[in-house]
């Protein structure tokens, strides 16, 4: 709620820091996890990918054609590492306005992806 | 399912104004954070947190903290770079 020339406007938080001559300051966190995990980054893409379409309900989780996957269009997620051998990063990115998202998917991918997915 | 965390965030908060590197610093050596070291970049700083594996990039009006998985450092760097930001 913001009071200019005498009146009470309502704005979005944004528009009410534009207004009144405020920078808005943002955070964003990326964290990066270890998963045990061998073969092709696809393969573990794909788990994730059930693994969150489980959690969160499918049209809430997007995959885009770089590999990489968007949970509720805020939080980003993508594997990398070796094609071949152990051991895949999962790097999880959001910002403070998702926080509870965000960090809610750090410790179910430490609980471990699940065993192979048919198809 | 969700694990109660005390330091779960209440209410979304809109933060303002630029991050004040050294009290950013100070406060994380009050926390018992160790071997840091403050870098410029050409939009800001960086600040190494080198036994922890993590960096922060400040830069006007952003702050971005890169760590791994270390969720009890990066909530404890999120309330610092709350009680540094001016908020509404």
């Amino acid at each position: 709620l913001v009071m200019k020339d005498g009146k009470m406007l309502l704005l979005e938080p944004s528009q009410a820091m534009k207004e009144l001559g405020l920078e808005e300051h943002t955070i964003r966190f990326t964290s990066t996890i270890f998963v045990d995990e061998a073969g092709p980054i696809k393969k573990t893409t794909n788990k994730v990918y059930h693994l969150l379409k489980e959690k969160y309900g499918e049209r809430n989780v997007q995959q885009s054609c770089d590999g990489s996957l968007t949970l509720s269009d805020s939080v980003l997620i993508k594997v990398s590492g070796s094609e071949e051998g152990e051991g895949k990063s999962v790097l999880v990115s959001w910002s403070l306005q998702d926080e509870d998202l965000g960090s809610s998917l750090l410790p179910l991918l430490e609980k471990g992806l699940p065993p192979d997915l048919r198809g | 399912e969700d694990t109660k965390d005390p330091n779960k965030l209440k209410n979304p908060t809109h933060l303002w104004g630029n991050l004040d590197v050294q009290e950013f610093v100070k406060k994380l050596k009050e926390r018992g954070v160790t071997d840091i070291k403050v870098e410029d970049s050409p939009g800001g700083h960086i600040v190494l947190l080198q036994n922890d594996d993590t960096l922060i990039q400040i830069e006007n009006g952003s702050t971005h903290v890169i760590c791994q998985g270390n969720e009890q450092l990066r909530k404890h760097i999120r309330d610092i770079l709350l009680t540094c930001l001016q908020k509404f």
